[in-house]
């Protein structure tokens, strides 16, 4: 489950896919990488996973890597990861479909629609994630740190 | 966006005309003003479909009315809803038509909200009949622009990457492509789009150069109708201000209610009046020894006084009497709509939703807003009047004073002004701390047993204590905000006060005042003051009034997203013949049917077998019309499920769970649940049949013992076998097995198996099982994996080929031997 780390082969070839040898030398074409708790610790536990959906191997502390495999590791799973964080929030509307949140993310400006009270859940930690209506996932890591206006905005819906 | 458009029956409109300019794209950025209403008449089926033809790549959605709320009585208006969201200055046609060239028309578009690094970027796919477009919003404002030639695209396909997705595109001949990328919400869209492109590709290699795409269109092919989403109906407004909507129907009490209010308030004003009166005619002279006492002059006084005392008495009565009763009747039909509206809403919205802030909503909100209109809302009415006559009064006895007196009332009203945005939110944080605390509380007590196993009360304990906390908190925090003002107003009453002490006094000393007029004054303003306190308060009240009114309304805007009534076909008992055919079902932005065709005759008991997580539940839920397929149809007896009336179709239905659900009330009722008119005699009979009958008939009460919320009295065999009874009694023609048996033990297994011998004889089974036993009697047996089917045929068959059943079946008897 835990190979140790020195077995740990993350290769990419020359098709562009990720290769894992396991502990026991088989070589794994187009494996993928899954965080297992993107929201609450995304910088532990990274499962590598077969191209069916197998597990592989799983990395406890992505900071116990190699350099170089967890430069790719980190690239790779920068391709499938998407939870934005929410830096400010500049209004919360409502619309006909519940409100309309206007936000800036470490992705961007963007606006999405919340349909309902419990789409904005506290996570364990202090932070908390808002889940709009086509289910993408954005995280406030921690509430207290944004600014006053956007404090008392969501304080209003949260 | 959102574009929604209204029809409804009688007035006439040319065709196309109103269509293509509601359907323009819009060109303002403001939500508000891109919706529009269009009176059309119908049938208009057709140019339904027309437009659902033209646009089918924005995925079009039509709702039909709840029966119900229909306008002018016709059942049928249809809402449009453009789902997909456009920068205008982006898209408005003229931006595009500049790209094209001459003869190009657009076939489709599609939006990605995102760039190649996941940052959030609009840019716009647009494939025409000779060219693939993509335009990109770009911080600049121009817009790069790329093209590829439709003939040198060899794929383009589609790949979904936890919450995004990618739509990759390859060149035929030689390497090179690119790729974008978007939220996983939008998977549909690009589904929508790619199979417009593989539609348009074939045609093209069909050679058939001028063949128009649009009327290729596959036959069967789903044209885009969607009714999976929840729609909460657009009326928005102050919620408030709903509520007085609400009450509409009572306006005969609310009026008497206003008129005795106006009544009882004027009456109490005129004591000071008159007491002013007596201080300047009778008690001053005499206290000056100018005349003596004359009890006659005093008599008239006393009696006015006595007299407004009753008629004020009287007139409050009747007006807190009235205005409870309106209170309650609003309240209680609140209730009544909510819980009518909760039953009319699919289990979409429940699996969405948590028990306990339901419960919260329809309990504790509905209930502050009774003590809103009943106390808060009345007595506001009755302050505002009393605020204003005082006022009105104050001016005619002593304009100057009056001036001085009313001082200090601009600076509350900024007051209030100032902290009303404050109390809303913190209402609103406190409404929902109460409701999770609720949740806690619907979460924790029916899990009790699961708490003491691991022995975690100490952790549950805790868990209420911090969602109490919470409560305690938010509540704190607004009670710290207006706490602050009645003191703050009682402060400028005494200011004010003062102030007619000083000026008073030295127009007293002038002459132009009496002091029984002085003495009237200064009731007045206290009065006067005290209003202004006790509206100060209202605004707090009705701050938390309108939090409790939001969540209310909230759920009442839900919606039925089921078109619970929009089958109309009434049927009466079905033969049981079920077609699936080509379904596709896909839940937020996970695929879990991927195309399903089978063929269940009437009579035939299929089994369902497969791994955990394959669709065997969401299949069987969809059979029940729980759900809606998103693609392809499910035919009953030959009729498409979405045209049968979803009662009359549910009434040929019997569902037995895993979990079999008792509600609080004897055995006898829980079985003749699905037909509360049932006889004694059917009651016993299909307790006989589920062998049911001989523990019933042990227990002390016999049919009439009761069982608690999940009939916890009961084993859960015996549980199980009252819910077969229960399936038996409406003696239904379509059978659902949902892993009856899986939860029970091999002996409990055989007494259950007996019961469901006698209920599957006869009628049309599906039935999810991963005991043996239960499949032992299916005709077929249909493996799922992965949302489709990989296997089907009888027991003996599958066993042969050896392939994923085989390997079932060796694990379940490998578990059965051991």
């Amino acid at each position: 489950m835990n190979p140790p780390t020195a077995h740990f082969d993350l290769q990419r070839n020359a098709a562009g896919n990720l290769t894992f040898t396991d502990a026991a030398g088989t070589l794994h074409d187009n494996v993928l990488p899954l965080r297992l708790f993107p929201l609450t610790d995304p910088q532990h536990w990274v499962a590598i996973t077969s191209a069916t959906g197998q597990d592989l191997a799983c990395i406890e502390d992505l900071a116990a890597l190699p350099g170089p495999t967890r430069e790719l590791l980190l690239e790779a799973l920068a391709q499938r990861d998407f939870v934005p964080l929410i830096l400010s929030i500049h209004a919360i509307l409502r619309a006909a479909h519940g409100y309309e949140w206007h936000v800036t993310t470490d992705r961007g400006k963007t606006h999405f629609t919340v349909e309902n009270d419990e789409s904005i859940q506290p996570l364990a930690g202090g932070s908390i994630v808002v889940m709009d209506h086509r289910n993408t996932r954005y995280l406030i890591p921690d509430p207290t740190t944004l600014d006053l206006k956007s404090r008392q905005r969501l304080e209003r819906y949260y | 966006m959102l574009i929604k458009c209204r029809l409804s029956v009688g007035k006439a409109l040319k065709v196309g005309e109103r269509w293509s300019e509601l359907l323009e794209w819009p060109r303002d950025r403001n939500p508000q003003r891109r919706g529009g209403e269009l009176e059309h008449k119908l049938p208009l089926a057709q140019e339904i479909d027309e437009m659902v033809e033209k646009f089918r790549n924005l995925s079009v959605t039509l709702y039909k009315t709840p029966a119900g709320r229909s306008i002018g009585g016709s059942p049928a208006y249809l809402s449009i809803r453009l789902s997909t969201s456009m920068p205008a200055d982006l898209l408005t046609p003229p931006h595009l038509e500049k790209r094209l060239e001459a003869g190009e028309r657009v076939l489709a578009r599609f939006q990605v909200d995102l760039d190649q690094r996941l940052q959030f970027r609009k840019g716009l796919l647009v494939m025409t009949n000779r060219r693939l477009l993509y335009l990109e919003e770009n911080q600049a404002g121009s817009t790069p622009f790329h093209e590829w030639r439709l003939a040198d695209i060899g794929e383009l396909s589609l790949e979904e990457m936890g919450a995004t997705a990618a739509l990759r595109l390859s060149l035929s001949g030689h390497a090179g492509g690119s790729h974008w990328r978007f939220t996983a919400g939008l998977v549909k869209e690009a589904d929508t789009f790619v199979a417009r492109f593989l539609e348009h590709q074939q045609a093209l290699a069909g050679a058939a150069p001028s063949a128009e795409p649009e009327s290729n269109t596959a036959p069967g092919e789903d044209d885009g109708l969607d009714f999976a989403d929840l729609v909460p109906n657009p009326t928005h407004g102050n919620p408030l201000l709903r509520l007085l909507k609400f009450s509409r129907s009572w306006l005969r009490l609310i009026v008497l209610g206003l008129f005795l209010t106006i009544a009882a308030t004027s009456a109490s004003l005129l004591t000071p009046w008159i007491t002013g009166r007596l201080v300047d005619t009778l008690l001053i002279p005499l206290q000056t020894k100018s005349h003596e006492i004359e009890w006659p002059q005093l008599l008239p006084y006393a009696a006015m006084l006595l007299g407004t005392a009753f008629v004020a008495w009287l007139l409050k009565w009747w007006r807190t009497f009235i205005v409870a009763r309106i209170a309650e009747l609003v309240t209680s039909r609140l209730r009544r709509e909510l819980f009518e509206h909760l039953q009319r809403l699919s289990l979409i919205y429940f699996n969405k939703k948590r028990t306990g802030d339901l419960i919260s909503r329809i309990g504790t909100d509905t209930d502050r807003l009774s003590l809103f209109i009943s106390v808060n809302f009345i007595d506001f009415v009755c302050d505002m009047f009393q605020f204003a006559f005082t006022a009105l009064i104050l001016f005619k006895i002593h304009p100057l004073l009056a001036f001085a007196a009313l001082g200090p009332v601009p600076l509350v009203a900024w007051l209030v002004k100032g902290v009303r945005g404050h109390l809303l939110g913190g209402f609103a944080a406190s409404s929902r701390a109460w409701s999770l605390m609720t949740s806690v509380l619907s979460d924790t007590i029916p899990g009790v047993r699961v708490v003491k196993a691991f022995a975690q009360e100490q952790r549950e304990i805790a868990r209420f204590k911090q969602t109490d906390h919470h409560v305690f908190s938010t509540n704190d925090r607004v009670n710290r905000t207006w706490s602050f003002f009645s003191p703050m107003i009682e402060m400028f009453t005494d200011l004010g006060l003062l102030i007619i002490w000083v000026v008073g006094a030295m127009t007293v000393a002038h002459g132009s005042l009496t002091v029984g007029v002085l003495w009237c004054f200064v009731t007045y303003t206290t009065r006067f003051y005290g209003r202004l306190e006790a509206m100060s308060r209202f605004f707090a009240a009705a701050q938390r009034a309108a939090a409790s009114a939001h969540r209310v309304f909230e759920v009442l805007d839900v919606e039925p997203d089921m078109p619970a009534t929009a089958g109309t076909r009434r049927i009466g008992r079905l033969s049981g013949r079920i077609e699936f055919r080509d379904i596709k079902f896909r839940h937020g932005s996970r695929q879990i049917i991927r195309g399903i065709n089978l063929d269940i005759a009437p009579g035939e008991m299929i089994g369902l077998v497969g791994p955990s997580g394959a669709g065997k539940t969401t299949l069987v839920n969809l059979a029940c019309r729980f759900f809606d397929v998103s693609e392809g149809a499910i035919f009953v007896d030959g009729h498409d499920l979405r045209d049968i009336h979803v009662e009359d179709f549910r009434k040929n239905i019997g569902l037995v769970l895993q979990e079999p659900y008792l509600f609080f009330g004897t055995i006898g009722d829980n079985i003749a649940y699905g037909k509360p008119a049932a006889t004694r005699e059917e009651i016993i009979a299909a307790a006989k049949a589920a062998r049911a009958h001989e523990f019933i008939m042990k227990l002390a009460d016999g049919y009439d013992s009761m069982v608690g919320e999940r009939g916890q009295q009961l084993s859960g065999g015996e549980r199980q076998r009252i819910s077969i009874a229960r399936a038996l009694l409406i003696d239904p023609a379509i059978l659902i097995l949902d892993e009856a048996t899986s939860s029970v033990d091999t002996e409990t297994e055989r007494e259950i198996q007996r019961a469901l011998d006698n209920l599957v004889h006869g009628r049309t089974t599906i039935a999810i099982a991963h005991r043996l036993g239960t499949l032992r009697l299916a005709n077929r047996l249909v493996v799922l994996e992965d949302g489709r089917i990989s296997e089907i045929g009888t027991h003996e068959q599958l066993l042969q080929t050896s392939g994923t059943y085989a390997r079932l079946h060796q694990a379940m008897q490998e578990v059965s031997q051991a």
